[in-house]
């Protein structure tokens, strides 16, 4: 079958700027779950967890506050705060306890959490699919030079950079940030020079739990929110943080933007076969670089 | 770990011998359901001790071993299913298969170490599971492979037992065997110091080599077992959820043991089927068990009543 | 080691304690096993079903039961795997004695407990697997399937697209084996009825894909005139939704199967998008029959909301397993089958008959339009075509080719 015909620029910018949009969502989900490996060193398993649960919280939020847009405003605004809230609860009372384990019982620890959201998501929520309308100022979408553009995807794509400065602005300006990254290469000496090295990782674990959280949210009005969703997403999140070089944040950034491209730009070329592509780049990127695309920090 | 004092050693020999005779017997007093439970924890316990030769005998972080089992499962079930071979061909082509697949992936991930070692694992097993999910023509797609043509001596639910029961027997001997090497004593000293062991002459690479590919083996083993057992091959078989639940079976019965997996494999299945039939949140069950594992019992609980023998100073489990 | 004998004491204790309790066979019951998936998504459907069922079941044995034994069941949940669900088959088959099994939604588990049942010699009724496998290449005398099939979705979607004027069509769907059989099926079906339809493109997403927007700006550039969606349970709403945010269907038309169901529309309430085709085995609007009406009012009554097409399968499991029964006259697997095989029995909408060669239900199907009508919060059907299940049953003679094939 010749696909080329049906290629047109127009198609391929309008596909480029969606597949953008998503990267942008999976930029802010995997530098979360970057953030906490880099500087915890736990492959948090729960990470995608939170995403659903930020997703649910979102919906949640949003039915109750009611009145059409603004509900989902207030939701957007306060589900990554609960589930940020839920992390430190989580992070103080039963991890903080296991910092001196194994890597291993860490990740198994995450992999217990992730089961243990899932069935208190289904306690709470129950497994009907849970579906929310996007604001009214952002339904439909926008066409212009002969392209049709949902105006939500605008908005996530708007997001992304905002997103992007805050974290760079967050490490390398203040001064957790800078305690942070200092402890990710030797946590040993942060805790000589007298600094709560304890508090540093809540904090960390916090705000990656955040991100997650706030992807979440961000999705609600895109899919239908289901118990499924930590499970796909999970996934991708740990292929973006391996091929971008573990707890690098900008190699978040760059494994979300080839992930989200190769899978958007995949559809448009090759529609049969696009579930392919992004694994194919991840394993590309790994064979020439298993480190990573970028410098770990670790 | 394994090797013991001598009151010890009898004490173990005389204990398996009884456990080999009851469970020879099991199928003549169990009811039909109860032997097949006992051939899918033995499989299971199989599946596990193998992983445990990487994961705690050579300390490598061997986070998706369920693909090597998926492939053994999927090796046998094409053979029977496509070609014409004698049946045989294909439950020893099948851990063949899982074995260059665990050297294929081996060779990719033995760069890094820890943590990068288990994430590039875990990458490239989803990719294995993509491969397989999505190959319609050929791996049935997710509706799996069903109705495969096992030779009707071990087609019954206790031919199935004892076929599952003689080849797992056997392998766990020939796994005692190689942990009790020379190998093995290698193998144990690179999870204990690796560059210890590379300063004295030991090349650890390779060593570690022959553990990922001896373990994907004998997990290909354990997916011919599943199929003789089972009649079916699907892509739930390769899911790193699978996997994650593997190393749980290793955690609950003890890794820094020989049997622990063994044991934490029969304890789960048997929670998992008695259990998971009758309330819906058995994931809240095993995450809670997992916890408090975690928590209280980081040895296991063969480790545990071993240490309890031992000299308590032997704290191996304590400082990796 | 003494601990360790202790410990090994507990276990086998354990074990003894799990083996004699549960073992109760009472013989004036027959027991019907269900294996569904009642944990995540799809178990909204699972539990149509088994109220459908309990409605059925309930109403028999108030009767007086069948052959003066009462009809009772056991669930197990299959958690959407393979292996659970053959597992507790097997438990259900071994341990609980059940008489005959009834599941489940997916196609995987469906295809292995009927290979099981094949090997047991118990009957096994499926109830929401919708590979055409299962009654066709993979078919035999103990295996019956309730619902309708890859096959008979192809040829109604056929038969009622072809009625419309779109000639340039893009295929999409989630990418494994339900979408790709019901896809090929459609289209097969559709070229042999209409030789003049073009396929421009098709598109897969993976199953449960989050995000279709990519997918749907791609498809919308290449200007078919009509979309065939290929969708499982799970990929359906948000499908829909993604649609309705994209103002897809306002652009082009688009064919989904089970668009039109009360399952897909009722979550997503006032949101789903208008004008879209769908087709779908039972509305509890349509046929505005006596039976039908009634139906509607028992189960509402019952359980509160209304019965979709999974409530109707539940319910036709029941009333044929009674039928069955009856015409075999005692409680024996192989005369249940061949009485089961050709039987009809009166529903809710009208006769169904069990087909002779391939056990499969021959359901109608309804074609129909999704729109806003007032007094219900959620979308219904329109303009609904009733295709007869005849036009849609699978010939002995390509059945009998399937079966050879494998």
């Amino acid at each position: 079958m010749d696909f080329s015909s049906t290629i047109s620029a127009s198609g391929l910018i309008q596909q480029f700027l969606i597949g953008l949009s998503r990267s942008t969502i999976l930029f802010i989900v995997s530098s979360g779950l970057s953030l906490v490996l880099g500087v915890l060193r736990i492959p948090n398993v729960a990470h995608g967890s939170l995403y659903m649960l930020g997703a649910f919280l979102c919906y949640s939020i949003a039915t109750l506050v009611g009145a059409g847009s603004t509900g989902f405003w207030v939701g957007l605004a306060l589900a990554p705060f609960c589930v940020a809230f839920v992390s430190l609860v989580v992070e103080r009372a039963l991890f903080s306890r296991l910092y001196d384990r194994e890597h291993l019982m860490l990740l198994l620890f995450t992999f217990a959490l992730m089961l243990l959201c899932r069935d208190a998501v289904k306690m709470i929520w129950g497994s009907e699919y849970r579906s929310l309308a996007p604001p009214e100022a952002l339904q439909g979408s926008l066409s212009a030079f002969g392209m049709m553009f949902p105006k939500y995807n605008l908005f996530l794509l708007s997001l992304g950079p905002v997103v992007a400065i805050g974290l760079w602005f967050l490490t390398h300006k203040t001064k957790i940030g800078k305690i942070a990254r200092a402890a990710a290469v030797d946590r040993d000496m942060v805790g000589a020079v007298g600094i709560n090295v304890s508090w540093v990782f809540a904090s960390v674990f916090v705000i990656g739990c955040f991100l997650a959280g706030l992807g979440g949210a961000l999705v609600a009005p895109t899919q239908n929110i289901n118990q499924g969703m930590d499970h796909t997403l999970i996934m991708e999140a740990f292929l973006i943080v391996i091929i971008g070089g573990l707890g690098n944040v900008w190699g978040a950034l760059l494994g979300a933007l080839i992930f989200g491209l190769t899978d958007s730009m995949g559809i448009l070329v090759w529609p049969q076969f696009s579930i392919v592509f992004p694994y194919a780049v991840v394993v590309i990127a790994l064979i020439f670089r298993p480190k990573g695309l970028l410098k770990a920090t670790w | 770990m394994v090797e013991a004092k001598g009151y010890f050693k009898i004490r173990t020999v005389a204990l398996l011998s009884i456990l080999l005779v009851v469970l020879a017997v099991a199928p003549s007093f169990l009811p039909r359901f109860f032997t097949y439970l006992l051939a899918l924890a033995l499989l299971t316990g199989l599946l596990s001790t193998s992983l445990n030769l990487a994961l705690g005998f050579g300390g490598m972080y061997q986070f998706h071993h369920a693909v090597f089992y998926g492939i053994g499962a999927y090796g046998v079930s094409l053979m029977l299913m496509k070609t014409s071979l004698p049946p045989v061909t294909g439950f020893i082509l099948g851990p063949i298969l899982s074995a260059i697949l665990a050297l294929i992936m081996g060779i990719i991930c033995i760069r890094l170490s820890k943590l990068y070692f288990g994430m590039l694992q875990l990458s490239l097993g989803s990719l294995v599971w993509v491969v397989i999910f999505r190959w319609y023509s050929f791996t049935g797609g997710d509706d799996g492979l069903h109705g495969v043509p096992i030779p009707s001596l071990i087609a019954t639910v206790t031919g199935s037992y004892y076929f599952t029961l003689i080849v797992t027997v056997c392998c766990m001997a020939i796994l005692y065997m190689i942990v009790n090497s020379p190998y093995g004593r290698i193998l144990q000293a690179i999870r204990d110091n690796p560059e210890r062991s590379a300063s004295i002459g030991v090349r650890v690479r390779a060593h570690q080599l022959v553990a990922l590919v001896i373990a994907g083996f004998f997990a290909g083993i354990a997916g011919i077992l599943f199929v003789s057992v089972e009649g079916s091959a699907f892509p739930d078989l390769l899911s790193w959820t699978l996997s994650l639940e593997l190393i749980i079976m290793c955690l609950f019965g003890g890794w820094f043991t020989f049997f622990g997996p063994m044991l934490g494999s029969a304890i789960m299945v048997g929670l998992r089927t008695l259990v998971g039939g009758y309330t819906e949140y058995w994931t809240l069950v095993l995450a809670i068990i997992l916890m408090l594992l975690i928590y209280f019992l980081p040895e296991g609980v063969l480790g545990y009543f071993q240490g309890l023998g031992a000299n308590p100073k032997n704290t191996s489990a304590e400082d990796r | 080691m003494k601990k360790g004998v202790i410990a090994l004491l507990f276990v086998c204790l354990f074990a003894i304690a799990g083996i004699w309790s549960g073992v109760v066979y009472a013989a004036e019951e027959i027991k019907v096993g269900i294996i569904d998936t009642y944990s995540g998504p799809p178990s909204s459907y699972a539990l149509d079903v088994l109220d459908g069922f309990k409605l059925a079941m309930n109403k028999i044995n108030a009767g007086g039961g069948i052959l003066g034994k009462r009809l009772s069941y056991v669930t197990r949940d299959d958690k959407f795997k393979v292996d659970l669900g053959l597992t507790s088959a097997k438990e259900l088959i071994m341990r609980e004695n059940v008489n005959l099994l009834v599941g489940t939604i997916n196609s995987a588990v469906s295809l292995a407990v009927s290979d099981l049942a094949k090997k047991e010699n118990i009957p096994f009724i499926v109830t929401y697997g919708k590979s055409s496998n299962i009654t066709g290449a993979k078919g035999h005398k103990f295996v019956f399937s309730m619902n309708e099939n890859t096959e008979m979705i192809g040829k109604a979607a056929a038969i009622g697209l072809a009625k419309r004027p779109f000639v340039k069509y893009w295929i999409a769907g989630d990418d494994y084996e339900y979408g790709h059989a019901v896809a090929d099926a459609v289209w097969n079906h559709l070229k042999k009825i209409k030789p003049d339809v073009q396929l421009m493109g098709q598109s897969w997403w993976k199953v449960g894909e989050p995000d279709f927007t990519p997918y749907i700006t791609s498809i919308l550039s290449a200007k078919p005139d009509a979309v065939i969606v290929a969708t499982g349970g799970a990929g359906c709403i948000p499908f829909l939704k993604a649609a309705k945010n994209t103002g897809f269907n306002e652009k082009i038309p688009i064919y989904m199967h089970t668009a039109t169901e009360l399952s897909t529309l009722r979550p997503l309430g006032l949101d789903a998008p208008e004008g879209v085709i769908g087709t779908a085995n039972y509305y509890f609007y349509y046929p505005e029959t006596p039976e039908n009406k009634a139906f509607v009012d028992e189960f509402r009554k019952a359980y509160d909301r209304y019965p979709s097409f999974g409530s109707l399968i539940g319910w036709c499991t029941a009333s044929f397993i009674a039928e069955a029964y009856k015409k075999a006259g005692k409680v024996d697997a192989e005369q249940f089958a061949a009485a089961l095989t050709g039987l009809t029995i009166n529903s809710p909408i009208g006769n169904l008959t069990v087909g002779q060669f391939d056990n499969q239900l021959m359901l109608p199907m309804f074609m129909g339009v999704t729109k806003k009508v007032p007094g219900y919060d959620f979308l219904i059907a329109s303009d609904i075509v009733t295709i007869p299940p005849n036009e849609l049953i699978t010939t002995a003679e390509e059945i009998r080719k399937a079966r050879e094939q494998k």
